[in-house]
C-alpha cells in the first residue's frame, strides 16, 4: 500500500537521542514568545534519510526553520533554534526535530527531560527589525544558522497552523527509543508573513550531512504567542509505521 | 436524484507506462458500462504532480475518451483549476467549446483553484491571488464562449478583440459548477447562479445547512452565464454488495486508502498561510468524515458502502437534504479488483437506483429493473 516511509539511520541517530524522564511530565505555560518559523522545500529522496520508519514524507518534502524567544519560563527566559523534516505520521503532518540550540543549560535539561528535546548548547539569537526579523544559532564560535523573514506584512493568526514535532528520546525508565509527539498549544497576539531566507545553514552542526538540501522556498512567518507545551499525549515505536506503532499515554 | 462517477485517477507505486494505462483503461471500462446502467455523468478532476494520489493532469482528454465510449452519460471537468499560471482563460474557452462539440452536448464545467501547495508552487502560482483569478475567470467564460468577438482588459489577463472559436455545442453554453470546500463557497456558488460541485460529505446537518443558504441566495443572484444552473451535487464512495458485511469492509479499505494517499499531500494552509485558504481543502474533510464513527455496520454515516439497503438508506438521507446527485469515487490505488468494481455498479443501478426519482428511467431502460 501507500506511500514512503522514512529511512532515518535509527542506530546512527540513537546515540544522540536525550533521555526523557518518562511521560508524565505536567505541561508549561509560557507567556509572550515570540517565533520565526520558515518553510522551505527541500529535495525529496535525501529528505527521507532524515526521517524515522514511523513518518511518510510529505509531497513535496519541507524543513521547518524555527527560532523561539522565550521571554520567560519556569527555568528563566531562553531561546531555542531547531530545524524539523515534515512528514506525515499516519495521516497526521508532523515535523522530526533534527537537533535544536538552547541558550539555557537549566532549559535544555528540562526540555530534554520532560519531552524529549534533541537539544545542545548554544547561543540563539533573534533581531527583530522593521523590514526583517533575523534569526541566528551558533555553537562554539561557530555559526550553525543564520535566518531571516523579509517583508512583513501582518496576517491573522486564526491563518497558521503550525504543526506538531516528533523527538526520538530514550525513556529512562525501560530505556527504549522512542518517537514523542510534542504539539503546543499557541494563542497568538500578532502573527506575519513574509518571505524565508536562509543565509547560512551548517548541515552538520544539525545532524543533516547531505540529505538537507534547500530548494523552494515557501513562507515565513513571525508571530508572537502564549505557549502551552503540553502533557504527552502519544509516543511512536521508531521502528514501525505510525499506524502500528502509536501508543497513547494521557487523555 | 442522479448518480454520477468521480475520478480521481490514483496510480499505486511504482507506477510504470503498463500500471499507469491499465488504471486508465479500468476508469473507461467503469465509465462505458456506468452508461449502459443509466448513470447520469462522469466527471474528473484536474491535478498535477500528486503522485498516487492522482494522475489526472489532462482531464479534457480523459474525458473526450469519456465521451466517446458513451451516448448518454454527461462528461464533467471536475474542476478545472482557473488560475493563470494553470490554465490560459481562451485555452479553457476554446479546450472546452471542442469537448462540448466532440460529446454532442454533454459538458458541464466545473471550476476551481487548486487547494495543495504542491500544485500552486509547482506551477509558481500565488496563493493569495487565487479566489481572485477564479472568480475573473468565472466571469468572462461564458462570454468567451457566446459573443462573436470577445475583448478584455482585467486584473490577472487581457486580451485584444478576437474571435474565439469553436463555440460550445450546448446553447447557450454549458453549464457552469463551482467546487465547494471550504466554508462559504456555497455562497460564491449561489451568488454568481453556479451549480455547488461539492467535494467534501459534511454531516447531513452541516448540509443541509449548506443547502438552504445556497438555495436562498441563489433566487436573487446575478448569473455569470447566460442561465442559472440551481443543483447541488455531492461526492461519496461507492462500493455495493449483497452481503452488507463484505460490502462494507471493502468500502472502508477504498474510503481508508483515498484518505490515507490525500494526507501525504501538502495543503495549501499548512505550508502557506493564507486568507485565501481558511480551511484544508477537500482532503482532510473527505478523509475525517469518511472515518468517523460507524453506524451498526461498522460503516461511517452517510458513505454509499455496504449493501443495497444500506447505500439505498444514507442516499435517501442526502436526497432528504437537498442534493440533487451524488458523484461516486469507486477506487483508490487499485485497491478493489476491477470485477468488483463492475459488479458493485451492476448491483448498484439494479438494487438501489430504481428508487430515485430522475435515475430510475434511464436505470430501468438499461435493464436496471
Amino acid at each position: 500500500m501507500p506511500p514512503l516511509y522514512g529511512k532515518l539511520d535509527l542506530a546512527a541517530w540513537a546515540k544522540s537521542a536525550p533521555v526523557i524522564n518518562g511521560y508524565k511530565t505536567e505541561p508549561w505555560i509560557l507567556k509572550g514568545a515570540r517565533i520565526v518559523t520558515l518553510n522551505m522545500e527541500i529535495d525529496d529522496d535525501p529528505a527521507d534519510n532524515l526521517l524515522p520508519a514511523t513518518m511518510h514524507p510529505s509531497i513535496p518534502a519541507y524543513a521547518i526553520f524555527c527560532v523561539t524567544n522565550y521571554p520567560d519560563s519556569p527555568v528563566g527566559p531562553f531561546s531555542i533554534a531547531e530545524v524539523r523534516v515534515s512528514g506525515r505520521t499516519g495521516v497526521r503532518p508532523r515535523g522530526f526535530v533534527l537537533r535544536s540550540f538552547c541558550d539555557n543549560e537549566n532549559a535544555r535539561r528540562e526540555l530534554a527531560a520532560r519531552w524529549g528535546y534533541p537539544t545542545v548548547a548554544g547561543e540563539v539569537k533573534l533581531y527583530v527589525r522593521h523590514d526583517r526579523v533575523v534569526a541566528q544559532a551558533s555553537a562554539g564560535g561557530k555559526q550553525a544558522l543564520e535566518c531571516e523573514l523579509l517583508d512583513r506584512d501582518m496576517i491573522s493568526g486564526g491563518d497558521i497552523q503550525y504543526i506538531a514535532s516528533m523527538h526520538l528520546a530514550r525513556n529512562h525508565d525501560d530505556g527504549k527509543l522512542v518517537l514523542v509527539q510534542v504539539d503546543p498549544d499557541f494563542t497568538f497576539s500578532k502573527a506575519e508573513r513574509g518571505k524565508p531566507r536562509v543565509i547560512l545553514l551548517d548541515n552538520d552542526a544539525f545532524g543533516a550531512g547531505a540529505n538537507l538540501r534547500l530548494a523552494n522556498p515557501i513562507s515565513a512567518t513571525f508571530t508572537t504567542a502564549d505557549v502551552t507545551l503540553p502533557k504527552i499525549r502519544y509516543i511512536c515505536n521508531p521502528e514501525l509505521p505510525a499506524m502500528q506503532g502509536t501508543t497513547k499515554v494521557a487523555a | 436524484m442522479k448518480f454520477g462517477l468521480f475520478y480521481e485517477i490514483s496510480v499505486p507505486r511504482p507506477w510504470g507506462r503498463e500500471s499507469e494505462k491499465t488504471v486508465y483503461d479500468n476508469c473507461l471500462e467503469q465509465v462505458a458500462l456506468a452508461d449502459q446502467l443509466g448513470f447520469d455523468s462522469v466527471w474528473a478532476v484536474e491535478h498535477h504532480f500528486l503522485e498516487e494520489y492522482s494522475h489526472c493532469p489532462a482531464p479534457e482528454l480523459f474525458l473526450t475518451a469519456c465521451a466517446m465510449k458513451t451516448k448518454k452519460m454527461r462528461v464533467g471537468h471536475g474542476i478545472i483549476v482557473c488560475v493563470p499560471e494553470f490554465n490560459h482563460p481562451i485555452k479553457i474557452a476554446e479546450r472546452t467549446a471542442v469537448l462540448d462539440i466532440l460529446s454532442g452536448g454533454r459538458l458541464d464545467v466545473g471550476t476551481g483553484r487548486s487547494a495543495t501547495w504542491t500544485e500552486l508552487a509547482g506551477f509558481r502560482a500565488n496563493p493569495d491571488e487565487t479566489k481572485k483569478t477564479w472568480d475573473e475567470f468565472v466571469h468572462c467564460l461564458p462570454k468567451m464562449w457566446t459573443q462573436e468577438r470577445y475583448s478584455y482588459q482585467g486584473r490577472s489577463w487581457s486580451m485584444p478583440q478576437r474571435t474565439i472559436v469553436p463555440k460550445p455545442y450546448q446553447k447557450p453554453h454549458p453549464p457552469l459548477w463551482v467546487a465547494v470546500t471550504s466554508p462559504g463557497t456555497e455562497i460564491d456558488a449561489a451568488e454568481r447562479g453556479m451549480g455547488s460541485l461539492g467535494l467534501t460529505f459534511g454531516g447531513f446537518a452541516e448540509q443541509e445547512e449548506k443547502v438552504k443558504r445556497y438555495r436562498k441566495i441563489i433566487r436573487n443572484c446575478t448569473p455569470v452565464g447566460e442561465f442559472v444552473n440551481e443543483a447541488v451535487a455531492t461526492v461519496n464512495f461507492l462500493y455495493c454488495h449483497e452481503d452488507e458485511a463484505e460490502g462494507v469492509k471493502v468500502g472502508r479499505r477504498l474510503s481508508g486508502t483515498f484518505n490515507y494517499l490525500a494526507a501525504q499531500l501538502l495543503a495549501a494552509r499548512e505550508a502557506y498561510p493564507s486568507k485565501s485558504y481558511p480551511s484544508l481543502g477537500l482532503l482532510p474533510s473527505l478523509r475525517q468524515e469518511a472515518s468517523g464513527p460507524g453506524d451498526a455496520s461498522g460503516a461511517p454515516e452517510g458513505i454509499a458502502i455496504g449493501n443495497p439497503a444500506r447505500i439505498l438508506r444514507e442516499l435517501k438521507k442526502w436526497e432528504a437534504v437537498g442534493c440533487d446527485r451524488v458523484n461516486f469515487l469507486l477506487n483508490a490505488l487499485e485497491t478493489v479488483p476491477q470485477e468488483k468494481v463492475l459488479d458493485s455498479l451492476r448491483l448498484f443501478a439494479k438494487e438501489v437506483m430504481p428508487h430515485f426519482q430522475g435515475a430510475s428511467d434511464s436505470a430501468a431502460a438499461a435493464g436496471g429493473r
